[in-house]
């Protein structure tokens, strides 16, 4: 037994030796996103489109001569499980982290990263106080609530409401812009006359709807994820309820026609960043094509795609930077970079290392469940 | 009173999805006095397998929706007690000497691997029984507007479940099931096979559990693969609120579990909603620790 633990370290050694030198003509850039758990078509979507970027930045030479590389960990949508997820991209030696999608997840691993001195791009965490903490390595993609609740109050406001529902469920994302949503309204007159969270998960909304109802609103507005509000439209006509409803950025998936069906999605409203099928750049179009062919498909949701453009600033920031440090990767990227051409629009970070600019549109569904950019 | 009522429908159409889980939960217990976690991914799995037979058979096509179902229902039932059997001697009946503590742990490894297995074939995104499968007609009873369809959800649970109640109650089979349950020794001295018995429990839990799935499928239309987490949760919740292992409670509870979800949902808060059920369960087990209709159970734990 101790002999061949002895042969098992020689072996052991001689990989890790054996390893050296491969590791000098590669850069790895760790993805941390939801592999599995509830939130894991979108982690899989943002695992396709890194690596596919990846794929296209070594077709082209590299970065700076160097093989770019990506290494994948699954967070399980969990704080816990992302928290070990970060304790091993650190110690794989990657150079920035991308990722990753709900905001307590990301939070859980945010000093991690900062203790490591490793560059971190979170994907799709809105929550204000992410980038209010000061981590000088901390940048995002994705806007921020407060941004998010000022668009719905002004959207809430144009479309001539007076009385309006506002349902989450209570995660802290969907309560915080639940909660700026309702503080923005109050001041402008709009009554809210329903303020409640349902569980996520559940199939049956019907509880909530008939107590909805009887409050009378003329508005709703639902804070929460995609398949909840599927399920709310779909059941709201089949009650015979045609009252407006509008959703917030974790309603833009194209699964949410898909569980409402297209008739009941009608009309829907949804808060988004720009998908990149609206933007008529030339970034966003070679991106789909590319996406296109090498999965057969388009891809999922915004956030996802955010993912990438987080891949394509890091590179950028290294290749013209010309250091794979993280203070120097954070500097260029909050100071030097502006008006990145990204996959969802131009892109600059400000010193918090938010994403600077406005970033959010107004989509509906129209009769043929297909999201339309609302002018 | 009116919202009432209907509030009311709402609850017993919810509860009685929860009483169908809860009668596999209960089942096993009562034989082998293990909870079997796995059961919520067999629920999952029953409502993934509804629709590829569905969509792979072209049931519907071919035999009018009422029958198609109906065969549909009944191959869904199968093929998920079938996989309730090959759990059961894969992962239970390894350990049926082990400490009990180990078949709980093998029961989550299960319900894990089924979990992703689901995860693996399928895909993670939300899959979607076809909207015009069944007629969306709405019955206007004593002035309250009722979908047909939630009727028939109720009903249909209900007959599985007085099926059930029958065939543990009537027949020589129920009666060797209660038999083991009562006293596994003794059962065997009574020349029971014991592991034959276990097995079929086994078959009659998960079947049920997957016709639920499916149902919840077919009426909601929207299944993934991590929903029988939370129906699971539910279902367990009801199991011991009626009284764990016995199997008229497993009924009540669930339809009682969905009624005070409702209700809460209603006159308190919908956040709330969850809070109170397992408030009223906390209490319940205060006041009766063995639940509303368990009586063995005390002595046994």
């Amino acid at each position: 037994m101790k002999r061949c633990r002895i042969w098992w370290s020689c072996l052991v050694l001689l990989l890790v030796l054996g390893a050296g030198p491969a590791l000098a003509k590669t850069i790895r850039l760790g993805l941390m996103c939801p592999l599995t758990g509830s939130w894991a078509s979108e982690g899989q979507d943002m695992k396709q489109i890194v690596e596919l970027l990846a794929k296209e930045t070594n077709k082209a030479g590299g970065l700076g001569g160097m093989e770019v590389e990506i290494i994948t960990e699954d967070d399980g949508g969990d704080p816990r499980q992302a928290a070990s997820a970060a304790n091993k991209l650190v110690t794989k030696g990657v150079v920035a982290v991308i990722g990753t999608y709900g905001s307590s997840v990301t939070e859980a691993t945010q000093s991690i990263y900062d203790e490591a001195g490793i560059v971190q791009i979170a994907t799709g965490s809105t929550a204000i106080r992410l980038t209010e903490k000061g981590l000088p390595l901390f940048l995002r993609t994705s806007p921020r609530d407060d941004e998010q609740g000022k668009v719905a109050a002004k959207t809430i406001q144009a479309k001539g409401a007076q009385k309006v529902a506002i349902l989450h469920d209570n995660t802290s994302y969907a309560k915080g812009l639940a909660d700026e949503t309702k503080a923005l309204l109050s001041a402008t007159g709009i009554k809210v006359v329903f303020f409640d969270a349902l569980t996520p998960g559940e199939r049956d909304y019907n509880a909530i709807l008939t107590k909805m109802k009887g409050a009378g609103p003329d508005f709703i507005f639902f804070t929460g994820y995609y398949p909840e509000a599927g399920l709310l439209l779909k059941q709201k006509k089949e009650m015979g309820w045609n009252v407006p409803m509008m959703g917030g950025d974790a309603t833009n998936n194209p699964d949410l026609v898909k569980i409402a069906g297209p008739q009941a999605a009608a009309g829907f409203l949804f808060l988004s960043p720009p998908v990149p099928a609206d933007l008529n750049t030339p970034e966003a179009k070679a991106f789909l094509a590319a996406y296109q062919q090498a999965y057969g498909s388009q891809p999922g949701s915004v956030w996802a795609v955010l993912a990438g453009d987080a891949y394509r600033v890091l590179v950028e920031a290294i290749a013209k930077g010309g250091s794979t440090k993280g203070a120097d990767i954070a500097a260029y990227l909050k100071t030097k970079l502006t008006n990145f051409p990204g996959l969802t629009g131009p892109i600059s970070f400000n010193a918090k290392g938010d994403r600077v600019g406005d970033l959010y549109r107004v989509y509906q569904v129209d009769a043929t469940g297909a999201f339309t950019l609302l002018p | 009173m009116e919202e009432f009522i209907q509030q009311l429908t709402n609850g017993l159409a919810v509860g009685g999805i929860y009483a169908l889980v809860a009668l596999g939960y209960t089942m096993v217990y009562g034989v082998l006095k293990l909870i079997n976690f796995a059961h919520g991914d067999l629920f999952t799995i029953g409502a993934y397998l509804g629709l590829t037979v569905l969509t792979a058979l072209g049931l519907k096509e071919h035999l009018g929706p009422v029958a198609g179902i109906g065969v549909l229902v009944i191959f869904v039932m199968g093929l998920v007690a079938i996989i309730g059997a090959l759990l059961e001697r894969v992962a239970y009946k390894p350990l049926r000497h082990a400490p009990r503590l180990s078949a709980v742990v093998s029961a989550l490894g299960a319900s894990i691997f089924f979990q992703n297995a689901v995860m693996l074939v399928y895909g993670a995104r939300f899959q979607v029984y076809p909207h015009d499968l069944l007629p969306k007609v709405v019955v206007n009873l004593f002035g309250l507007e009722i979908p047909l369809l939630r009727i028939a959800l109720f009903v249909s649970s209900l007959v599985l479940m007085a099926g059930l109640y029958l065939f543990i109650h009537k027949t020589k089979i129920g009666t060797a099931i209660r038999a083991a349950a009562i006293d596994q020794g003794a059962a065997r001295l009574m020349g029971i096979n014991v592991d034959r018995v276990i097995l079929l429990v086994f078959c009659i839990g998960p079947a049920l559990g997957g016709a639920a799935g499916l149902m919840v499928g077919l009426y909601y239309g929207q299944i993934n693969f991590t929903m029988g987490w939370v129906y699971g949760l539910k279902a367990f919740t009801a199991a011991i609120l009626g009284g764990i292992g016995n199997i008229p409670g497993a009924m009540l509870g669930g339809l009682l579990l969905g009624v005070i979800e409702a209700l809460g949902a209603a006159y308190l808060s919908i956040a709330w909603k969850d809070a109170f059920a397992f408030g009223v369960l906390i209490l319940i087990l205060i006041v009766r620790p063995t639940g509303i209709l368990g009586e063995r159970v005390a002595e046994k734990v």
